[in-house]
């Protein structure tokens, strides 16, 4: 066969191959030019999952006619200037969407460029350019583009569902929505807006609304900003407090520059970061903004750009553990405040509104059938979901009649609260129930305290400071261990020889490929070396987080934490309950116990005067 | 199987046998104890599999037989019987059950066949010899404090006994090290056992046989293969498998070049170190030795908790120096020694330090500093 130079049409469907991998890459191309054009509002619909329909409209600069004619040939762009490659501040960059777009699906561009007199249009189907014709349309662009992928049989097959579609597209919107406050948008995806974002102030507050709508009420309540810059990298942003996490890891988002990208580094820089605040295999919620210049950055790793590399990956992760870090030490003792909104919505009664609509017989006798048969009843779509029905359910009605038992002689020890320590965070403690719980009382707020939970934290927080300024105590060994790790393993191991040194553990080269462990931390007592070294190479080598060592001897620290507790069931005097909540105040951290979960409860007192209906 | 036979002896028999049975285990059989009835006598067997004991006790006999009951009832039951009682064992005929009958008591426990019973398959034991049961606790007790705990270094969680040739003879050693501190026990080599191979004694045995040893004295039988030992201490056999591995090169961690000697009362210094060590609070906190001259000042500093010195007097020629150790490897190497004085023999902060009993050569340590 032949050599033979493929036509234009071929290459830009192979180039689109590449491009446009499904509806969303269509969408997120459209959007990204619509930011790209200083748009304020850009609404984006869809139909059929995209394949059908997909229409970007945005108040942009437009185009004029000349330019109109050229965005649609390969390698046409406005966006990158030839004599500086590395200089990009756009989001694209590469001329390549919309011939990729054009080549495989009938695309209509209607556009007016700003202060233009009137617009035009243009439509290329399926590789077929159409003439330039004069359209009616205000200032700004508006693209269609209909049967997507009607030119590549193939990769229609390999379409999900139109559901799982929509939710790509609806995950592209949103991810740059989150990187662009500035700008409203609007998506449609079949009959229903799916989601309508106005415009929010360009500043933190505005970025923090955004977020909040996308990431969710929560997220807005317990997000920390976070802020640090060195050597010309700057990282902006919100980290949820560490009780406020998640089972994966989708609710992290980082964007590089404005555009949104997936990069292992925020997972290394997170684990770092939130350490043992987070229980494990739980994910904490952040949105990180990363800036650099844009000669620092390869964006040009993927023709969809979802990746970049840094040229000073270190210093980017080192700059947002910093700044994580630094914000969540200012939380200090914080914890989520889902805690308190969580007791409020089980202590909640099920409105009696409901019932009380019906024929009158739930006020009757029979009201109780009316919850526990839920799916015979005509009025189950108005009751509560199932797990909120059981609010004066009989556990519930138990716990108060504890509540009053008890209540009774724990306070006779706590004297009238102090007024100075009512101010304070945590309150003034006024009682102590079961010989477990802290309840103390703030201006605005009653706060419940796990003795037990809280105490660790603190014990814990005070062992691993004297590890860090104390150093760690080196236990000679007789035999040094020799572990095999390969050339590369041993080399990275001993490369961090110094680091590794200040936590406790001496190791060399030996030989080619192993290293002669010679010390090893004192705490860790009778241990395996062998691998506990392993780990320590295997973390190095991923570049995730020299942590094996660190995490080994925070496990010692936090059992005799615990061990070194105060634990439940031991009866506290007024006086030293305050003097935890003091310290709790003033312990970094202390919002969540070693395991992550949270060490006490806050319970506004709006939320209690609601749960007795006085609001 | 039908046999009477005195409640102490067969409190005692039991007691010797069911301590192997591990109370908790996912073969049913093996929470059982083998009873076998012949001539006059009873014998119990038990066995986790690693390692069985067999004991055996006078009984009358009136049917021989074999069978298998759960060994912790069978001995929490004649525990409580009343001391003196005749206890009357009896295999019911219709149903798989032992009739266990001592005045008003009657007891029925369940059975599970003996042909399940397992067998370690012990083979030929080449190696035969006799020595005093005391010798051998002696071995024992001084060594296993020093068995490491860390299952992935198997090989040192037993007691290394083996041959060893010094300037004056043929010993039978006993080493064990958990890579921080390691103990080393000689004993003159007794008669039969040149060429034995040297073999790990897995430390459950080594718990069990010190057990048995306890309450005996007299002479003990030991037999070695490559895989397998046997004690027999009287009427009991402690038959054990062998750690299959191989004991690290320790005689190249006992230190020949230290020449520090520092010698010091042993209950002065335990007592001291002990004292100082209160202070510390976690695990694992070092004890500081600074010696010079004629004295020696311990001490401890917890940041935590405070800090504590004691001076003792001591005999010491060398330069001065200041070392570190860990004050539990100390207390234990301590508490092992025999005669009034202990002898250090040391080198510098960085290196293993010797430890003996200044009036027994047989004896010695070696515990490898701590650095802050």
């Amino acid at each position: 066969m032949s050599i033979r130079q493929l036509s234009p049409e071929t290459i830009n469907r192979i180039a689109a191959g590449e491009v446009v991998e499904r509806p969303a890459s269509v969408v997120k191309e459209l959007v990204e030019n619509a930011i790209d054009a200083g748009a304020r509002d850009v609404e984006v619909v869809t139909a059929g999952g995209g394949l059908s329909l997909i229409r970007v409209s945005d108040d942009g600069c437009g185009m004029s006619a000349e330019d109109l004619a050229l965005c649609v040939e390969r390698h046409a762009t406005s966006k990158l200037s030839e004599e500086d490659l590395f200089d990009i501040r756009t989001l694209g960059f590469r001329g390549e969407a919309l011939p990729s777009i054009g080549s495989i699906a009938r695309l209509e561009i209607v556009t007016q460029e700003q202060g233009g007199s009137s617009g035009c249009a243009i439509i290329v189907d399926r590789g077929a350019k159409g003439p330039i014709r004069p359209a009616a349309i205000n200032s700004g662009t508006r693209i269609e583009v209909t049967d997507l992928f009607s030119a590549t049989p193939a990769r229609l097959k390999f379409m999900k569902s139109e559901r799982s579609e929509n939710l790509a597209v609806s995950d592209v919107v949103k991810r740059l929505a989150m990187a662009h406050p500035q700008v409203a948008f609007t998506l449609v995806t079949g009959e229903r807006a799916s989601l309508k974002l106005p415009a929010c102030k360009a500043d933190a507050d505005g970025l923090l609304q955004r977020l909040g709508r996308i990431m969710g009420r929560d997220f807005l309540a317990d997000a920390l900003e976070i802020a640090g810059e060195r050597d010309g990298v700057r990282v902006a942003g919100f980290a949820g407090l560490p009780t406020l996490n998640r089972g994966d890891a989708s609710q992290q988002f980082l964007f590089v520059n404005g555009r949104p990208v997936k990069d292992r580094l925020v997972v290394g820089a997170l684990r770092a970061a939130y350490g043992d605040t987070v229980p494990r295999g739980r994910h904490p919620l952040v949105a990180l903004f990363v800036d650099v210049d844009p000669r620092e950055l390869d964006v040009n790793v993927h023709p969809a750009k979802t990746e970049v590399r840094f040229r000073d990956a270190g210093t980017v992760r080192s700059i947002m553990i910093g700044a994580i870090r630094h914000a969540l030490e200012g939380a200090g003792h914080r914890a989520s405040a889902r805690g308190g909104q969580d007791t409020i919505a089980t202590l909640r009664p099920v409105e009696p509104a409901a019932p009380s609509r019906t024929t009158g017989a739930a006020w009757s006798g029979v009201s109780s059938r009316v919850a526990s048969v839920p799916s015979s009843s005509p009025l189950s779509d108005f009751e509560s979901p199932q797990g909120r029905v059981h609010g004066f359910a009989e556990p519930v009605q138990a716990a108060f009649t504890a509540f009053s038992a008890t209540g009774a002689d724990a306070s006779a020890d706590a004297e009238p609260a102090r007024a100075d320590l009512m101010d304070s965070p945590l309150g003034a403690a006024r009682a102590q129930l079961h010989e477990t719980y802290i309840v103390s009382q703030t201006r605005d707020a009653v706060v419940i305290v796990d003795q037990h939970a809280a105490h660790e934290r603190l014990v814990y927080q005070k062992l691993k400071a004297m590890l860090t300024e104390g150093g760690v105590a080196r236990q000679g060994l007789l035999i040094p261990v020799i572990v095999e790790l390969g050339e590369e393993g041993a080399e990275t191991l001993a490369e961090k020889a110094d680091e590794l040194l200040e936590l406790g553990l001496v190791a060399d080269r030996f030989g080619p490929g192993a290293v002669a462990v010679r010390e090893v931390p004192a705490l860790l007592g009778d241990t395996d070396v062998d691998g506990l070294v392993r780990d320590l190479a295997d973390e190095i080598l991923s570049e995730s987080d020299d942590s094996a060592l660190k995490t080994r001897l925070e496990a010692v620290a936090s059992r005799m934490a615990c061990h070194g507790s105060v634990r439940a069931g031991r009866r506290l005097t007024a006086s030293e309950m305050n003097a935890l909540l003091r310290e709790m105040e003033a312990t970094p951290f202390s919002g969540q116990c070693n395991h992550g979960r949270p060490t006490y409860v806050e319970l506004k007192l709006s939320d209690i005067e609601r749960l007795f209906g006085r609001r | 199987m039908r046999l009477v036979i005195e409640r102490g002896e067969l409190l005692r028999a039991l007691g010797h046998v069911t301590s192997v049975v591990e109370r908790r285990t996912t073969i049913p059989i093996l929470s059982n104890v083998l009873l076998k009835a012949s001539d006059s006598t009873i014998s119990f067997k038990a066995t986790d599999l690693e390692r069985e004991v067999i004991e055996e006790a006078p009984a009358s006999v009136e049917t021989p037989g074999t069978l298998t009951v759960p060994a912790h009832m069978l001995h929490d039951i004649v525990r409580k019987l009343p001391d003196g009682a005749q206890v009357e064992l009896q295999r019911e005929a219709e149903r798989e059950r032992l009739t266990l009958t001592a005045g008003h008591s009657r007891f029925a426990l369940q059975l599970l066949p003996a042909e399940d019973f397992p067998d370690i398959a012990v083979g030929p034991l080449p190696h035969t010899f006799e020595m005093s049961s005391a010798d051998l606790k002696r071995l024992i007790e001084k060594t296993r404090f020093a068995i490491s705990t860390e299952e992935t270094r198997y090989y040192l969680n037993g007691i290394y006994l083996h041959m060893a040739t010094r300037d004056d003879g043929a010993m039978l050693r006993a080493v064990a090290t958990d890579g921080h501190r390691l103990a080393q026990v000689d004993l003159p080599l007794p008669s039969g056992a040149e060429g034995m191979p040297g073999v790990i004694i897995p430390r459950k045995t080594v718990n069990e046989l010190h057990r048995l040893l306890e309450a005996s004295a007299g002479s003990v039988t030991v037999s070695v293969s490559d895989t397998k030992v046997r004690f027999e201490i009287g009427t009991v056999t402690l038959t054990s498998k062998l750690i299959d591995g191989t004991f690290p090169d320790y005689a190249r961690v006992i230190p020949q070049a230290n020449d520090k000697e520092l010698t010091v009362s042993n209950s002065d210094f335990m007592s001291a170190v002990d004292r100082v060590s209160t202070i510390a609070s976690e695990r694992g906190r070092a004890v500081k030795l600074n010696v010079d001259g004629n004295k020696l000042v311990l001490s401890v500093n917890n940041p935590e908790g405070g800090s504590a010195t004691e001076e003792i007097g001591v005999d010491y020629g060398a330069s001065a120096l200041e070392i570190g150790f860990n004050a539990r490897y100390l207390l234990d190497i301590a508490g092992q020694l025999e005669g009034d004085q202990a002898r250090f023999m040391l080198s510098d902060p960085g290196s293993p330090a010797m430890v003996r009993d200044s009036s027994d050569g047989s004896a010695l340590y070696v515990v490898m500093p701590m650095r802050v």
